[in-house]
């Protein structure tokens, strides 16, 4: 038997990978996410973000286009790192390297990447106008709220792709299978596409879906008014009944007496959500799975990184 | 009744195809010399035997799993898409359809190489492939060419039969130096062991720096891969007495491997890709100071200190291959393997590493080599070991000894000569290999210690 010699454990080879990844952000162009996600998020609030918060078709849309972003830059940001490196990971692996330490350096890398993307998609948010409510549900400000829920969408996105991407050996199949898991996530999240079935049972398996329903109880989606069926009125109003406009004089008559307020408000609560309540537990189970969501896909990245040593050389 | 006409004509019309097919495939078998022409009335068999008998072996197989696959999803199935599951059930079929052609037309074309037909003949092949087969079959005009070489992964099903081979292996481990007694490193494929490498038995001394010589093919990255214990072989290797297997997880620290290519991460300085290299191979026992001095100490041995903060990507071919050595050797290892350290690089550059090898080996340490070019740096080791393969396509030991022996022993002048010698006639070479493998065996066999020299 040879002397029984220790060597560096996971948590020390954790901080070693850590510092090699914080300083090739600043040599590696790592730091060019930030303002592609900042562009991607700029672009989608100011075209959605004027009603976000304010009503109910808005805030749907709004966070729909606000979640997809957030899974975007997610996917981006770590799609190719781990394939790009594998053959180096897998001499290190040779050389004692513990895969749990690199994911999990990895991990937290990324959770301060996805922070300085969250920070950035918020104050576009204010420059762009978003009324963001004040009030939060779980904690006192709902900036904060929204901003939580931002980065755990981005965040979970972000571990999804780095399983991916420690599955998959090459950056053209990761490339080729991300849009994939994009489509995947927009189609199944279940806030536009009407799903039944065992389609409706998938949506819980998207990042999506819990993300929209996070958003959308924070955003008080169910104290919104709606202005869709005012609107579909509106868009009758010159309908001819036998000589007459019945509906355009509803209309008016309706705004001279001041009511299109609690018109509106009115069909806002017959349009309610229950998982879209503003509730402290709704909030914090939709970012209890996206987080059990992270702890898994890690997982799976460990597992599928510990058989490296089979690729073929 | 019309029903069952059809029914009829079509049952008719599938068992006329299957026993054409059947029959163009039992005459191709038997102008294939195949043994198991039998195989050529069993669906899914069939293809896998025919892809083996074009040496597709991997796509055979693939392919008669798919037949077999598909034919039973088609029957559930039904050919119908009724619900959501048959729906996902045909999509999987269309995939798995899309494979099978592609993989059938892989062992088609083959088989059009090995009778010398040309690839027009695909065409008719697509829509009449029992047409194709009994052409090749019955036409006596068909006959099969010479086989083209196996895959790689092929080779070494039957080790050639060389005698005393085996007798190397009869003495003990010695207690200092690496002790290499290897009797057969195998691979399973699809269930078929293929040998890669037999009957190796070797002593190397510390401070040895040691040229590992083979042509392609030869088995010398499964051999250093074996002798580090990152693909274990039936063997017994030892370092200093130590057995590298049963106490791989300590050993391996103790080896340094510089693999052919630069892995090492473009985007980081010389001095952290060699710090961190020591952080993570060093044992945590070693203080921060250590380390320090550990890596200060390497880097200058290596001539990297001038550019140490400089990224990595910016290095030049010759100093990216510093830098790979300067990762292993950063922990000290008694063993460092190299292979090819000078790929890529011109004579002066290789000289000046292997000249640093060289210092290397001289603090005590074992340093094995693989490089494609070794006259050009001969004079600096100490030993060479040639690897050659056999008939059956295993790598064997052909020699083992002092480049001067070696030159003696093959009667060549260069080390690229010797290597020619034991190369096979595809590959340009003399192809005696077996007779350098059998003449060497008797040599080590006679000679106490197990190896020759």
């Amino acid at each position: 038997m040879t002397e029984q010699i220790r060597h560096k454990g996971r948590l020390a080879q954790t901080g070693i990978y850590l510092g090699k990844f914080l300083r090739m952000f600043v040599y590696q162009n790592d730091w060019k996410l930030l303002p592609m996600g900042a562009v991607i998020a700029a672009i989608v609030v100011f075209v959605v973000g004027g009603t976000l918060f304010q009503y109910q078709e808005g805030t749907k849309l709004g966070v729909f286009a606000l979640v997809c972003a957030c899974i975007w830059n997610g996917f981006f940001n770590s799609i190719q790192v781990v394939c790009r490196e594998r053959e180096i990971i897998k001499h290190e692996h040779r050389s004692g390297l513990h895969m749990s330490s690199y994911v999990f350096a990895q991990m937290i890398y990324q959770l301060l990447l996805c922070l300085a993307q969250t920070v950035i998609t918020l104050i576009i948010c204010s420059i762009a106008g978003v009324r963001i409510p004040s009030l939060g549900v779980v904690t006192p400000w709902g900036l904060l709220d929204v901003g939580i829920s931002i980065l755990l969408i981005t965040y979970t996105a972000d571990m999804m792709a780095l399983m991916v991407s420690s599955i998959v050996r090459t950056t053209t199949t990761a490339m080729t299978t991300m849009p994939f898991l994009l489509i995947f996530q927009l189609v199944f999240s279940g806030g536009f596409f009407t799903l039944s079935g065992f389609a409706n049972k998938i949506k819980y398996l998207t990042i999506s879906h819990w993300g929209m329903d996070g958003l959308c109880s924070i955003g008080r989606y169910n104290e919104q008014p709606m202005v869709a069926v005012w609107n579909m009125i509106v868009g009758f109003k010159d309908l001819d009944v036998f000589g007459y406009t019945p509906l355009k004089d509803a209309l008016i008559y309706v705004e001279e007496q001041g009511w299109r307020d609690y018109f509106l408000e009115w069909c806002g609560q017959h349009n309610q959500v229950p998982q879209y309540a503003a509730t402290v537990e709704n909030v914090l189970s939709n970012w209890g799975v996206l987080l059990l969501m992270t702890v898994v896909f890690a997982l799976a990245a460990v597992i599928a990184l510990e058989f490296v040593d089979r690729d073929k050389r | 009744m019309a029903a069952f006409t059809d029914i009829l004509s079509s049952v008719y019309t599938e068992l006329l195809d299957f026993l054409l097919f059947s029959l163009g495939l039992w005459m191709v078998f038997g102008k294939l010399k195949w043994k198991q022409r039998w195989m050529a009335w069993v669906p899914g068999l069939r293809i896998a035997a025919l892809g083996r008998s074009v040496q597709l072996t991997r796509e055979g197989i693939l392919c008669g799993i798919m037949e077999v696959v598909s034919f039973v999803v088609g029957y559930f199935s039904k050919g119908e898409i009724t619900d959501r599951f048959t729906l996902f059930l045909s999509l999987a079929m269309l995939v798995l359809l899309v494979l099978l052609v592609v993989y059938r037309l892989r062992i088609y074309v083959r088989l059009l190489r090995v009778f010398g037909m040309k690839k027009r003949w695909i065409l008719v092949w697509i829509f009449f492939d029992w047409l194709v087969l009994m052409i090749i079959g019955f036409g006596k005009k068909f006959q099969p060419v010479e086989l083209p070489e196996p895959e790689d992964w092929e080779a070494g099903t039957a080790p050639a039969e060389i005698s005393g081979a085996e007798n190397v292996h009869f003495r003990p481990a010695a207690e200092s130096g690496l002790s290499v007694d290897l009797f057969e490193r195998t691979a399973k494929d699809f269930g078929k062991t293929h040998y890669l490498l037999k009957d190796i038995s070797l002593d190397i001394p510390k401070g040895s720096l040691v040229l590992l010589l083979g042509g392609s093919g030869a088995g010398k990255t499964t051999l250093v891969n074996a002798i580090i214990g990152y693909e274990k072989a039936k063997a017994r290797m030892t370092l200093n007495g130590a057995d590298i297997y049963k106490d791989y997880a300590h050993m391996k620290y103790k080896i340094g491997f510089v693999p052919q290519k630069n892995l090492m991460r473009g985007n980081d300085t010389v001095l952290q890709t060699v710090d961190d290299a020591a952080e993570l191979r060093l044992p945590s026992a070693v203080s921060t100071a250590e380390r320090k001095s550990r890596v200060q100490e390497v880097m200058d041995l290596l001539g990297l200190s001038a550019g140490a903060s400089g990224l990595v990507c910016k290095k030049s071919g010759g100093q990216l291959r510093r830098i790979s050595i300067a990762m292993e050797l950063v922990s000290d290892p008694e063993l460092f393997v190299l292979d090819e350290p000078d790929s890529g690089l011109d004579g002066v550059i290789a000289r000046e590493i292997f000249s640093k090898l060289r210092a290397i080996a001289d603090e005590g340490r074992i340093v094995i080599v693989i490089t494609h070019t070794p006259d050009r740096v001969i004079d600096l080791f100490d030993k060479v070991i040639v690897l050659a393969r056999d008939s059956g396509r295993v790598g064997r030991l052909a020699f083992y000894g002092s480049p001067q022996e070696a030159r003696d022993f093959f009667g060549k002048e260069t080390m690229e000569d010797v290597v020619m010698s034991v190369n096979s006639k595809e590959q340009g070479g003399e192809g005696l290999a077996e007779h350098y493998i059998e003449r060497y065996a008797a040599l080590a066999a006679a000679t106490e210690g197990g190896a020759a020299t």
